[in-house]
């Protein structure tokens, strides 16, 4: 059953040929016996699931009508608000913060009778590209547990590796859901800036963040998508347009499709990873489609526009976990200045206030213009390349990373874990819809994505070229070893 | 303070009004705008800063800004946007201000008041939108902080630093405190805090180019404290310059923020400001740039109401008001607003100004009340006014009919004339006949001298006819009609043998 796709489970459901009770406990199981050597959640709604899945069950069986995400078990990121729950973004400041509202994604996940299983581990705040900043726990690589899964969302692209569940969410601001995604082997997907709604996501940058779903495949997310990529009216950066709809206006051949490659961008690949991508390249002409060289080469700016932008939002963003309200609140502070000081300082990780400090300093007067608005300028550009590549072609492809997964405690060098992100974190700037498609795995058995972009809004033709190469790259349906198995036997 | 050679000193303020928007929900979220309530009940998340909420603009508060702003001529930018003020403080929920840093509403604009009845042009230098803060509460042994107040919509109106005086500064206040009722953006009350005022003081020597350093006052909730405050200011900052001759004025008076304290009656130094703070203000990622278009705006200024400068201009033009009576009927806009209902029924407008702004206001002077609380109905004061007019009552008897009015509130003046023989003006010619004549025999005199002055000295007859109409009434103690009187004594006059 671990191979079922999504859409399969809930067919099974709507058939009567499995119970949502049966599919919870299943997942459950397989939970219980592989959990402890991944690390994916950071909790499991066990009895919330079980109590959701009768409830399902007494729908149909008193035929009502059941929405398009019937009896499909999906886990959350930590830093999506689930009513009721504890979300912590990975970070001890929120260890026990219970969310006080519904998140616009989960309440749309819930109206079309999706189950969720649980919150997923993450780099806190968001800020991180392996998932060992999470306050909490390591999550570990299904494919290599001596690896990182990627971050920040590693354990939404940990448990569907695992197929804990077959669909997730997760959040991208610079790549965190599409480099787990090609770390994990799961399809990781970015969408237009203010296609999904924002509400509930805890910000860590609001001009770059975007929810994006992980699947097994694109059909997965691309049914995610039709359920959770609306406009939302709590969010005032959300797209103002009708839903879209995917998986009924997929065509079957990207025959005359024309693929941009920003091949200078693309100088500092190692050996295997350029060879298996430009295989994959060679695979994208045999199905017909026309590959041409684009000029994108002030993406070597991206980086560093990135990674200003991002903090001076984040620095912002995160002022207001100072204990006063709700979060951590230092047990040792005495005055006001130290109820801020003690608690920040004991709220927070390294990573997150190493970024709160950069972006305090390039918001500073007498800094800004050298940094803010410089990086503000660049952005624009980068926008404007993307604009003109895609005057020229219709998507774009590149790696998703320049290594596959690595070893935990291998990168200790921030700004060398930075450049993880290095072709993930322009998509981010511009705004483009951008999928994390597995296309091999290397000679020692790691998953290696592709990533196809596009331009701004045109999710659907990005989601439906990955779901025709999806079936012809090498990797198609490969499932971790470790977890190749049912978990009763 | 008067012995001081003050008179070389000038004074420049400069002031920001906070104004809180009467609209009913926040600026950013759907919570109630609403004053008064218990504590943290007019929250959402938005309100209280939770991970993961968003703010969304309300229109009705771009709305009411967009109407200050064509109200005060100013320019409506059709492109604004906001910006994140970074401060930590208990009562901000988020730890930044959402406010417009560079690119306000509204840019200009200017406001005209009355300084000791002159009228002077004030210039606005800007308005923007901002959102409020929360409100700390102290108890004996914590302190707490109630996010009702969070989040409601206030627009900044600040003056270019053009006042020279604190006269000036109240009447540009009060000015714009009056445009803001006219067309219905707050209730300004400022005990409850939906006006503020802060203002930027300094002095210099008269010819002095440039300015010296300004002092900041906070925490003046009325009208009448920032005139004694910015009174006291001036007073200490001249009297620092003076103190200190020989030392640069930048070292004299450094910029620093007060506030004034009712109780000593005096600025009482808050903080001093020897860095500049640093907000690091940039654009507010989480909302998008209000984008207005010209229609949008046209229509709004079409569709203003009478502001009161035009109200104030009209009653001059229309009615012949004296400068004097337009501005104080107009300031208000409830006394304004009554005095129309009043006059769709009177029959002389200038009479019941006067009677509004002197008679019913000095009967309410000492309660503290005014005759627009007190259940006096407009019409029954226009009826008052007609009773006089129509020769039903003389100006004496009326005054008395006032203060029936002001002790039965709601009782109708021509009723209270019908049931009170005391106030039935005397018809009787017999009886008027007779004490016009006790008056021409008493005042031979006077009758001579006017059959003298004749039609060649008209201003001198007038005079003496007057003074003897006025005795006539004493003698009636108040009660005989007038034009019977004047028909009287000019018929009996001008037979009157000396």
């Amino acid at each position: 059953m671990y191979n079922l796709s999504a859409i399969e489970i809930r067919e099974q459901f709507l058939r009567g040929e499995r119970s949502a009770l049966s599919i919870a406990r299943y997942y459950l199981e397989r939970i219980a016996r592989f959990e402890a050597q991944i690390g994916a959640f950071l909790e499991v709604h066990d009895k919330q699931l079980l109590s959701r899945a009768e409830q399902l069950d007494q729908k149909r069986h008193t035929h009502q009508p059941l929405g398009k995400l019937a009896a499909i078990p999906i886990a959350i990121k930590d830093n999506i608000l689930v009513k009721g729950e504890i979300t912590t973004c990975g970070s001890k400041c929120l260890a026990h913060y219970r969310a006080p509202y519904q998140s616009t994604v989960v309440n749309l996940l819930l109206a079309e009778d999706a189950m969720i299983i649980g919150k997923t581990n993450m780099d806190e705040f968001a800020m991180g590209s392996s998932t060992e900043h999470s306050a909490f726990q390591k999550t570990y690589n299904p494919w290599n547990l001596t690896c990182t899964p990627g971050g920040s969302s590693g354990g939404s692209a940990a448990a569907v590796a695992a197929r804990f569940c077959p669909v997730a969410l997760g959040s991208d601001t610079g790549g965190s859901v599409r480099l787990p995604g090609a770390f994990c082997g799961v399809v990781g997907f970015k969408p237009t800036y203010g296609r999904i709604s924002r509400y509930g996501l805890v910000a860590y940058a609001s001009s770059l963040d975007q929810i994006g779903p992980l699947a097994t495949c694109t059909a997965d997310a691309a049914l995610l998508m039709e359920v959770i990529g609306r406009h939302c009216d709590k969010d005032s950066t959300s797209l103002p347009e009708e839903p879209e709809e995917y998986l009924n206006h997929f065509k079957h051949s990207i025959e005359g499709m024309k693929i941009g490659v920003p091949w200078q961008f693309l100088e500092g690949l190692a050996d295997e990873p350029r060879q298996r991508f430009e295989e994959a390249i060679e695979k994208m002409k045999q199905q017909g489609a026309d590959l041409l060289e684009v000029d994108l080469s002030v993406l070597k700016y991206a980086i560093a526009v990135y990674y200003i932008l991002a903090t001076a939002e984040a620095s912002t963003n995160l002022a207001r976990f100072d204990g006063i309200r709700y979060g951590h609140r230092s047990p040792r502070a005495k005055t006001l200045d130290e109820v801020y000081d003690f608690s920040k300082e004991e709220g927070f990780g390294p990573e997150v206030k190493r970024r709160i400090m950069l972006g305090t300093f390039v918001l500073s007067a007498g800094y800004q213009d050298a940094y803010y608005r410089k990086a503000q300028k660049v952005r624009t550009l980068i926008l404007e390349s993307y604009k003109q590549a895609f005057n020229q072609c219709d998507l774009i492809a590149s790696p998703v990373s320049p290594f596959a997964a690595f070893e935990i405690g291998s990168i200790q060098d921030p700004v060398q874990m930075y450049l993880e992100d290095i072709y993930t974190v322009s998509v981010n700037l511009a705004g483009l819809p951008a999928i994390s498609l597995p296309n091999c795995l290397t000679k020692e058995g790691k998953p290696l994505g592709l990533q196809l972009m596009g331009a701004q809004k045109q999710d659907r033709l990005v989601l439906n070229a990955a779901h025709v190469l999806e079936k012809i790259f090498p990797f198609h349906k490969a499932v971790p070893p470790l977890v190749d198995q049912e978990a009763t036997l | 303070m008067s012995q001081k050679p003050y008179d070389n000193w000038e004074t420049i303020i400069g002031l920001e009004i906070h104004v809180e928007l009467n609209t009913r929900s926040k600026l950013f979220s759907v919570a109630p705008n609403r004053f008064g309530d218990e504590p943290n009940t007019n929250i959402t998340e938005v309100c209280t800063g939770q991970p993961g909420a968003l703010p969304v603009l309300n229109k009705e508060a771009v709305r009411k800004a967009v109407q200050f702003g064509c109200a005060i001529q100013g320019e409506v930018a059709k492109f604004s946007k906001f910006d994140r003020k970074s401060y930590f403080y208990p009562d901000s929920p988020r730890n930044f201000q959402i406010t417009q840093y560079d690119q306000p509403l509204v840019k200009g604009g200017s406001i005209v008041a009355e300084v000791g009845g002159e009228e002077k042009c004030f210039a606005v230098n800007r308005v923007h939108l901002e959102d409020d803060a929360g409100m700390l509460k102290h108890f004996s042994t914590f302190a707490g902080v109630d996010y009702n107040r969070a989040g409601c919509p206030l627009i900044e109106i600040v003056s270019e630093p053009c006042i020279h005086s604190p006269q000036e500064a109240v009447a540009y206040a009060v000015a714009v405190k009056a445009i803001l009722r006219y067309i219905d953006a707050s209730d300004c009350n400022m005990e409850e805090g939906s006006l503020r005022v802060d203002t930027n003081i300094s002095v210099r020597l008269k010819g002095e180019k440039g300015f010296r350093n300004k002092i900041e006052i906070k925490n003046m909730n009325s009208f009448n404290f920032m005139e004694m405050a910015l009174k006291s200011e001036i007073h200490r900052q001249i009297e620092e310059y003076l103190h200190h001759p020989h030392i640069p004025p930048e070292q004299v008076i450094q910029q620093a923020t007060y506030r004034w304290d009712p109780e000593k009656k005096e600025t009482v130094l808050m903080r001093r400001k020897e860095t500049a703070d640093d907000y690091r203000y940039f654009p507010e990622p989480d909302l998008v740039p209000i984008v207005l278009t010209d229609a949008y705006i046209e229509d709004i200024r079409r569709s203003l109401p009478e502001l009161p400068l035009q109200r104030e201009r009209r009653y001059g033009r229309d009615l012949g008001l004296s400068k004097h009576q337009s501005f104080a009927l107009t300031i208000d806009q409830a006394l304004g607003d009554y005095f129309e209902e009043a006059l769709k029924t009177c029959m002389n407008a200038r009479a019941l100004a006067n009677w509004l702004l002197v008679e019913f206001a000095g009967r309410f002077k000492e309660s503290g009340e005014s005759v627009l609380s007190s259940g006096i109905k407009p019409e029954q004061v226009a009826t008052l006014v007609n009773l006089i007019e129509q020769g039903k009552v003389t100006g004496r008897i009326a005054k008395s009919v006032a203060d029936d009015m002001v002790a039965h509130p709601g009782a109708d003046p021509a009723v209270l004339v019908a049931q009170n023989p005391n106030y039935h003006p005397l018809n009787d010619q017999e009886e008027i006949e007779r004490y016009v004549n006790q008056v021409l025999a008493d005042n031979p005199r006077l009758v001579n001298d006017y059959h003298v002055a004749g039609a060649e000295h008209p201003y001198r007859r007038d005079k003496i006819f007057t003074f003897l109409v006025g005795q006539v009434m004493k003698l009636s103690k108040g009660k005989a009609s007038p034009t019977v009187v004047n028909d009287r004594l000019k018929h009996r006059i001008n037979q009157w043998e000396t």
